[in-house]
C-alpha cells in the first residue's frame, strides 16, 4: 500500500492505494464520490471524466497512485456551492434522459467554458465529442451549452462577462 | 474493470534514476506517461509488467521548445499541449492538425505524442506528421544517448527500434526552412473519434517539393518516396492513372475490422488527391 | 395550445436536477458495507461444446476467494416466454460468453484473478452460426429437447428442428392477389445483429438473508417481471413471491437490453448459496455486448404484387430470424413481427411467416423497435422500388396505400384512429419532397429519402399496470408506480397525468423508480406502453382520489358532490365562487367540523389498467381470430443527405420525423424521443457493425470498434413533428412513441441513396465503405 495525498473537491485527503488501483474505483469506492460513472473501462465513453489539475481526464485510464500531489474535481465539487450555470442550463433544457453520461458531460462542459466562455457550435461539439450519450441524440445538450455561450457573448459585449 | 495484475510503481524524479530502473527491469518494465494505452493494455492483460515507471516526475520530459532550428517535444508532452502550442501551430502545423484527430479532449489531455509513436500501431496518427518533417527520436540509456531517425523508428506492427534498456526523451522535429503547405487527411468510420482506416500526411513546399507519408495502409507508417519523386517539381491537378499506380505500389493494406483492403486502396488515392489540394490551398493562402 | 393545464406542456423533468448534480443513484452507486462479496463470471470460450470438466483447484487457492460455483449448483431453468435457459450452463454451452462458473470473492481483484485460473475442458460440437444453415436439411440440433420446453400458448415450436417458434399470419387470397398483379417484385434483405449500448452496463446486487428473504437491486426495465422470474426459477428452494423484493434505482439507459432477466439471475442464484451476504456482479462493457441480449438478425424475403394504379394486391413476407442460443425473450420479437410485417399499408392478401431460429450466437432479445426496424428496412425499401417501377411518386404511393382507421389488420382486427396521412403530408412538406436538390460540390450528391413507420406494443394480452397515489400533509403528492424511467421521462409524464386530474403542479409531485415491496404491479417498461398503460392506471388512481374528495365535500359541507371541482391545489365550488379549500388543509388531517370532530383522513388513490379487449388466441395456421396488439403508433420520416461520391461518407443535412403521439403528454419529451431515436436509428444504419469471426466470437465488444455516434455525427438539423390523433383508450388520448422514433431510419437512408446515386443497398449497415464500393461497382458496369 502506498500513501498518496491530493486535493479532492477543495479538501486535502491522504489515502492508501495499491499501484494497480484505478482512479475511478478509488474515487467511487474509497472516497464515496459516485458521480464519475463506469461505462466502458477503456477511455471510450467519457462517463468517468473528472478534472485533474483543471483538465478533464478519463479516471478509468489513470492509476490512483499517479494523482499524488494533484488536484481533482468531480461533479460533487462543482455542485457543492450551488449548481453551476452549466448544470442549471442542462436542467432547463431537459438535456439528459437516463442521465448516466451527465456527470461526464458536466465535467467536459465545465472545462470548455473555463477555457473559452463563448465557444462556437463546432467548438462545443469538439469538446463534448468524447462523451458518449445513447439517449438524447446530443441536440438538447448542445443547445444548452450554446445558450450559455450566447449569453456570455452578450454579457461580455457589455461587461466582460463570466464563464462556467 | 479492476486491474488484477500486481506490479510495482516508481516515479523517479531524475532521468538517471529512471534509466537505472529501466536497465534493471528491461522488458519487464512499462513506461507510463499519459497511460491511455498502458492502462488498457494492463487491464486487458495484453501486458503484465513487473514495474511501471512513471516518467512524469522528470523535468526533461516536459520540455516543448525550439532548439537550433528544430522543435523538441518531450515524452510527457500531451496532444492537448501540442494543439495549444503557438510554436507547433506556426512552425510544424501538421503536428497540431494530426493531434486534433487523436481520440477526444479527455484522452488528449493525458495522451502523449511520444506514447503514441511508442505504441507503433499501424494506424497511429502522429506518424505521417512526423514522417513528412525531418524528425529524430531521441533515446537514452545508461550507456548514453542515441538518435533514431523517424523513418527507422517503426520496425514492425507494435514494434519500434527502441532497445529494452532505453527510454525516449522526446522527438526533435526540424522546422522546414522553406515556405510550405501541409495537410493530414484521416479516414475514420465517422466524424467522431476513431482509429484511422487510412491516414495521409502531406507537405508541399513553394518550389513544389512533396513529402507524403501514410499510416494504416501497411504494417508500419512510412514515407511514400516513389510518389514524392513522381510529384516533385510538378503542378498537381488530379490523380492520374500513372500516379495511382505508384501510390498503390507503395501501400499494402489489409482487411480488418475497420475497413477492407479494397476500400483502403481506393481511399488512399482520394485522400492523396484531396490532401494535396488542401495543402496547396494552404500554401497559396499564406 | 394544449387544452389542458399540465398535460401537453413541456415541463421540466422531475429527475433533471438530481441527474445533473451527480446526486442520482444508479445501482452501481449503492453502498453495501464491508460484507459485500463480488462475483466474477467465467464464460464459455466455445460456441457449441460439451463441458467435460471444470477444474477450480488453482482458483480456490487465490486469497480472498470465498467460494466457486458451477452450473451443477443451480439446476434451475428460467425464461420469459419460453423456458429454454439454465442459470448457468449445465452440460452444453451454446454461445461464446455463456456463463459456466462463478467465483465469489471478498474483493473484485481476487475474483478476477481466480476466474482466470479456472480450467474448463470442452468437447467441441459443430456450431451453427447462420439461421439459414440452422434450417437446412439435417442440421445440428441446438436444443434436442425443444419439444419439452414450457412456453406461452401463442408460441409454436417445431420439435426436432431449430425452429423455436413459427408465427404464421395469413389473410385473403394470396395466389389470386399475385395473379391479379400487374407488377410483382421479389427481393431479399438482410439485417445483422446490433447491441443496445446503454452507457451503464448491467449491475446487480442480491442478498438472501437469514430470514429467507431475497432482495435484488438491479439496473432494470422490469422489476416485477424479474421478481416473478426469480420466484419461479428459485421456487425449488421454497422462495415465494412475497419473499422476493426487487429494488430498481435510476437506470443508465435500457433500450430493451435491461428488459426481462439476463445476468440478474446469476446474482440472485449465487446469493441463495451465500446466505447473509450481499453479492454483486457488474458486467464489463465486453460482457454487456455478448451476454445480455442482442438485437436479432434477420433475412427477409419479400414478394409484393401491385396494380398499375399503385394499389397493392398481395404481400408475402418470410422472415428468418437469427435468434441466438436461447430465445426465451427473443421469440416474442419474432412473434410481434409475424403479426405486423405488412407495415402501415392496406393489403388485401397477406402471408407472413416469421421463424425464430436457434443459432450458436449470443441470445437475441428485446431491442428498441422490437423487430420493426428490421422488417421495415426491407418493406419500405421495396415500397420505393415498387413506386419507381410504376412511375408513381414515393410519397403519393404511400398516401394511396396508407392504412386508415377501421381498415382490417393482418390478423383480422381493425386499425385504430391515426394520423398517418397527416404525418406523410407534413413530412413531405417539411423536407420539400419533389423539389430537386443539387450539390455545388461536384464530388457530392444531395438526395432525399422517405419512409413510413408503425409499431404496436408487443405484450401478452394481460400485461397490466397499477398505481398508488398518496397525498402528503402539505398537499404534495407521491405517486407509486413500477414502471422505470429509463430516460424517456416516464416519471415526469406520470406526474403530469396526475397533476391534470388533481390540479397539483408536477413540481409538487414526487415519483420515483420502484421497489416491488412498496410500489404496485407493473408488467415491464417495454413496448412503448407505459405512458399509455401505466398512464391509464395513474389517471384512474387520480380520479379515485378526486372522487373521494368530492364525497368528502358532500359529507362535510352537505352540498351535492357534483358542485365541486379541483383547481389551484384545492377544491372549488360551482355554487359559491368564494369557496376554496386548499388540499394542504384537509388531505391528511381531515376537515374540522363545528363540533370539533373531523371528516376525512389521509387520502390515497388506487388505479389499475389491463386491456381487457386484447387476446392472443388465434388460429396457429393463419393467426386470425385474436386481438393481440392493442394499437399501433404510426408516423413518417424523411432525410436530406449529402453523400461523398468517392468516400461514400454520408452527412445527414436534415432529418424530419412526424409521429402520432395521440396526445403528447409532454411535447418536449416526445421531441427528445425523436432526436434521440433518430440518432440511434442512424447509428444502426451508418456506423454500427457487429462482427463475429468464424468461431462465433464477437470481434468488437467495445466502443473502439463498435461505433456509436458522438456529437460530431449528428444530423445538422432535426425537425420533430408531433401529430395528435387521440387514442380513445389512452390517458388524455396518449399512446407511446419511444421505440417508434428509431424504426424508419434504415429504409429512408437506403431510399435516399437510391434516389441520389442509383444504388440499392439491401443489407445493413450502410457504411461509407459499402456505399463507396457500391458506387465503384456501378461505375464499372
Amino acid at each position: 500500500m502506498n500513501k498518496i495525498t491530493f486535493i479532492i473537491n477543495g479538501e486535502k485527503r491522504s489515502i492508501y492505494v495499491e499501484p494497480n488501483d484505478v482512479l475511478l474505483d478509488v474515487l467511487r469506492d474509497k472516497l464515496g464520490l459516485k458521480s464519475p460513472k463506469c461505462g466502458c473501462e477503456r477511455g471510450d465513453c467519457g462517463a468517468c471524466s473528472v478534472l485533474l489539475n483543471g483538465k478533464s481526464v478519463r479516471s478509468c485510464l489513470v492509476f490512483a497512485i499517479e494523482v499524488d500531489g494533484c488536484e481533482i474535481e468531480t461533479v460533487e465539487g462543482i455542485s457543492q456551492n450551488g449548481l453551476s450555470v452549466v448544470q442549471e442550463a442542462f436542467i432547463e433544457m431537459n438535456s439528459f434522459q437516463c442521465g448516466f453520461c451527465a456527470p461526464g458531460v458536466v465535467i467536459a462542459t465545465t472545462e470548455l467554458l473555463r477555457k473559452n466562455s463563448t465557444p462556437t457550435k463546432e467548438e462545443i461539439k469538439e469538446a463534448l465529442a468524447g462523451n458518449l450519450c445513447r439517449c438524447t441524440g446530443y441536440t438538447p445538450i448542445l443547445e444548452a451549452v450554446e445558450k450559455i455561450s450566447h449569453h456570455n457573448k452578450h454579457n461580455s459585449d457589455n461587461t466582460g462577462g463570466t464563464n462556467e | 474493470m479492476v486491474v488484477a495484475h500486481d506490479f510495482l510503481y516508481q516515479k523517479p524524479s531524475t532521468l538517471l534514476d529512471a534509466l537505472k530502473l529501466r536497465a534493471q527491469y528491461g522488458e519487464k518494465c512499462s513506461l507510463l506517461a499519459g497511460g491511455t494505452d498502458l492502462v488498457v493494455n494492463i487491464k486487458e492483460r495484453r501486458i503484465s509488467p513487473d514495474i511501471v515507471i512513471d516518467i512524469k516526475g522528470i523535468p526533461e520530459f516536459s520540455i516543448l521548445e525550439e532548439r537550433d532550428g528544430s522543435i523538441f517535444i518531450g515524452s510527457a508532452i500531451t496532444f492537448t499541449e501540442l494543439i495549444e502550442s503557438p510554436l507547433i501551430k506556426s512552425r510544424v502545423p501538421i503536428i497540431a492538425e494530426s493531434a486534433h484527430t487523436v481520440a477526444s479532449v479527455g484522452v488528449r489531455n493525458r495522451a502523449t505524442l511520444v506514447g503514441n509513436i511508442c505504441s507503433a500501431v499501424p494506424s497511429l496518427d502522429s506518424a505521417p506528421a512526423l514522417l513528412v518533417y525531418k524528425t529524430d527520436v531521441v533515446v537514452e540509456s545508461v550507456d548514453g544517448k542515441r538518435i533514431i531517425p523517424i523513418d527507422k523508428w517503426f520496425v514492425a506492427p507494435k514494434k519500434t527500434a527502441l532497445q529494452n534498456n532505453e527510454i525516449v526523451l522526446g522527438v526533435l522535429v526540424e522546422i522546414p526552412n522553406s515556405e510550405n503547405g501541409t495537410a493530414y487527411m484521416k479516414l475514420g468510420r465517422y466524424s467522431g473519434e476513431d482509429l484511422a482506416q487510412a491516414g495521409v500526411g502531406i507537405m508541399i513546399s513553394k518550389n513544389l517539393e512533396y513529402k507524403i507519408a501514410f499510416c494504416a495502409v501497411g504494417p508500419v507508417p512510412r514515407r511514400a518516396l516513389k510518389v514524392e519523386a513522381f510529384l516533385n517539381g510538378k503542378e498537381f491537378s488530379s490523380i492520374t492513372n500513372e500516379l495511382s499506380e505508384i501510390i498503390q505500389s507503395e501501400i499494402s493494406p489489409i482487411t480488418d475490422i475497420r475497413a477492407s483492403k479494397e476500400y483502403r486502396r481506393h481511399m488512399v488515392d482520394v485522400l492523396v488527391e484531396r490532401g494535396i489540394k488542401l495543402a496547396l490551398s494552404r500554401l497559396q493562402g499564406e | 395550445m394544449s387544452k389542458y393545464r399540465f398535460v401537453g406542456k413541456g415541463v421540466e423533468r422531475i429527475d433533471g436536477r438530481e441527474k445533473v448534480s451527480g446526486a442520482a443513484i444508479y445501482t452501481d452507486d449503492l453502498e453495501f458495507g464491508p460484507d459485500l462479496l463480488y462475483a466474477e463470471i467465467v464464460e464459455s470460450s466455445e460456441a457449441h461444446a460439451k463441458i467435460v470438466s471444470i477444474d477450480v483447484t488453482e482458483a480456490e487457492k487465490v486469497e480472498g476467494v470465498v467460494q466457486i460455483f458451477t452450473g451443477k449448483d443451480f439446476p434451475y431453468k428460467f425464461g420469459l416466454y419460453m423456458k429454454d435457459r439454465y442459470i448457468f450452463a449445465q452440460d452444453i454451452v451454446r454461445f461464446i460468453g455463456e456463463q459456466v462458473a462463478a467465483v465469489v470473492a471478498r474483493d473484485p481483484k481476487a475474483a478476477k484473478k481466480a476466474a482466470e485460473l479456472i480450467k474448463i475442458e470442452y468437447e467441441l460440437l459443430t456450431p451453427v452460426f447462420s439461421q439459414m444453415d440452422a434450417i437446412s436439411e439435417n442440421p445440428v440440433l441446438l436444443h434436442p429437447d425443444l419439444g419439452e420446453y414450457p412456453h406461452v400458448p401463442w408460441f409454436f415450436p417445431k420439435e426436432n428442428t431449430n425452429i423455436a417458434h413459427w408465427r404464421k399470419t395469413k389473410r385473403g387470397d394470396l395466389d389470386g392477389g399475385f395473379k391479379d398483379a400487374d407488377l410483382i417484385l421479389e427481393e431479399t434483405f438482410e439485417v445483422p445483429r446490433y447491441a443496445h449500448c446503454a452507457i451503464e452496463t448491467h449491475v446487480v446486487i442480491s442478498k438472501y438473508d437469514y430470514s429467507g428473504r431475497l432482495t435484488v437491486w438491479a439496473s432494470s426495465q422490469s422489476p416485477y417481471t424479474q421478481r416473478h422470474l426469480f420466484a419461479e426459477a428459485l421456487a425449488p428452494l421454497g422462495i415465494k413471491h412475497k419473499d422476493v423484493r426487487v429494488i430498481a434505482p435510476h437506470v443508465g439507459g435500457g433500450f430493451g437490453g435491461k428488459a426481462g432477466v439476463t445476468m440478474e439471475i446469476l446474482a440472485a442464484a449465487l446469493a441463495t448459496k451465500m446466505k447473509g451476504h450481499p453479492v454483486k456482479i457488474r458486467w464489463s462493457r465486453e460482457q454487456e455486448f455478448y451476454n445480455t441480449y442482442q438485437r436479432l438478425g434477420v433475412v427477409a424475403k419479400l414478394k409484393l404484387g401491385l396494380k398499375k394504379d399503385g394499389s397493392i394486391t398481395a404481400l408475402q413476407h418470410q422472415l428468418y430470424w437469427d435468434a441466438g442460443a436461447y430465445v426465451e425473450y427473443g421469440a416474442n420479437v419474432v412473434n410481434a413481427v409475424g403479426l405486423s410485417a405488412t407495415g402501415p399499408y392496406k393489403i388485401p392478401a397477406i402471408s407472413i411467416d416469421s421463424l425464430c431460429i436457434y443459432t450458436n450466437l449470443p441470445p437475441g432479445g428485446a431491442y428498441r423497435g422490437f423487430g420493426y426496424s428490421e422488417f421495415l428496412f426491407g418493406l419500405e425499401s421495396l415500397m420505393d422500388q415498387a413506386a419507381e417501377k410504376l412511375g408513381i411518386d414515393a410519397v403519393e404511393f404511400r398516401l394511396k396505400n396508407a392504412i386508415s382507421k377501421g381498415d382490417t389488420l393482418a390478423y383480422g382486427a381493425h386499425m385504430n384512429p391515426n394520423g398517418l396521412k397527416q404525418a406523410i403530408t407534413e413530412v413531405a412538406k417539411e423536407i420539400e419532397w419533389g423539389k430537386e436538390v443539387v450539390s455545388i460540390d461536384p464530388e457530392k450528391v444531395l438526395c432525399k429519402g422517405f419512409s413510413l413507420l408503425w409499431k404496436a406494443p408487443a405484450m401478452p394480452p394481460n400485461a397490466s399496470s397499477s398505481a398508488f397515489i398518496k397525498f402528503n400533509e402539505d398537499g404534495s403528492l407521491n405517486i407509486l408506480v413500477s414502471g422505470m424511467d429509463i430516460g424517456q421521462g416516464y416519471l415526469t409524464v406520470m406526474a403530469q397525468i396526475a397533476a391534470e386530474i388533481l390540479s397539483v403542479p408536477p413540481n409538487k409531485i414526487r415519483v420515483e423508480n420502484p421497489d416491488t415491496d412498496r410500489n404496485p404491479y407493473e408488467w415491464q417498461t417495454v413496448a412503448s406502453h407505459v405512458t399509455w398503460s401505466c398512464g391509464n392506471a395513474v389517471k384512474k388512481a387520480a380520479i379515485h382520489i378526486r372522487e373521494q374528495i368530492f364525497d368528502l365535500m358532500e359529507r362535510a359541507f352537505k352540498v351535492s358532490k357534483d358542485n365541486f371541482y379541483l383547481e389551484d391545489d384545492g377544491v372549488k365550488s360551482h355554487l359559491d365562487p368564494s369557496f376554496y379549500l386548499a388540499f394542504k388543509d384537509f388531505v391528511v388531517f381531515g376537515i374540522p367540523m363545528d363540533d370539533g370532530s373531523f371528516r376525512g383522513g389521509p387520502i390515497t388513490g388506487v388505479g389499475t389498467f389491463l386491456p381487457e379487449f386484447s387476446s392472443a388466441k388465434s388460429d396457429p395456421e393463419t393467426g386470425q381470430g385474436g386481438h393481440p396488439n392493442v394499437h399501433y403508433t404510426v408516423g413518417a420520416a424523411a432525410v436530406l443527405l449529402e453523400v461523398d461520391k468517392k468516400s461514400g461518407q454520408i452527412k445527414v443535412l436534415k432529418a424530419v420525423e412526424a409521429i402520432d403521439a395521440g396526445q403528447a403528454i409532454n411535447p418536449d419529451l416526445v421531441k427528445g424521443q425523436i432526436t434521440g431515436g433518430l440518432l440511434q436509428g442512424l447509428a444502426t444504419v451508418l456506423y454500427e457493425d457487429m462482427r463475429f469471426n468464424d468461431k462465433g466470437r464477437l470481434l468488437n465488444p467495445n466502443f473502439t470498434d463498435y461505433k456509436i455516434p458522438t456529437t460530431k455525427d449528428i444530423p445538422e438539423e432535426i425537425v420533430p413533428i408531433i401529430i395528435e390523433v387521440p387514442q380513445p383508450d389512452g390517458p388524455f388520448g396518449a399512446r407511446g412513441v419511444g421505440e417508434q422514433t428509431m424504426i424508419p431510419v434504415a429504409p429512408m437512408i437506403a431510399n435516399a441513396l437510391y434516389n441520389g446515386l442509383g444504388i440499392r443497398i439491401k443489407s445493413m449497415p450502410i457504411t461509407a465503405e459499402k456505399v463507396a464500393m457500391a458506387i465503384l461497382e456501378k461505375e464499372k458496369n
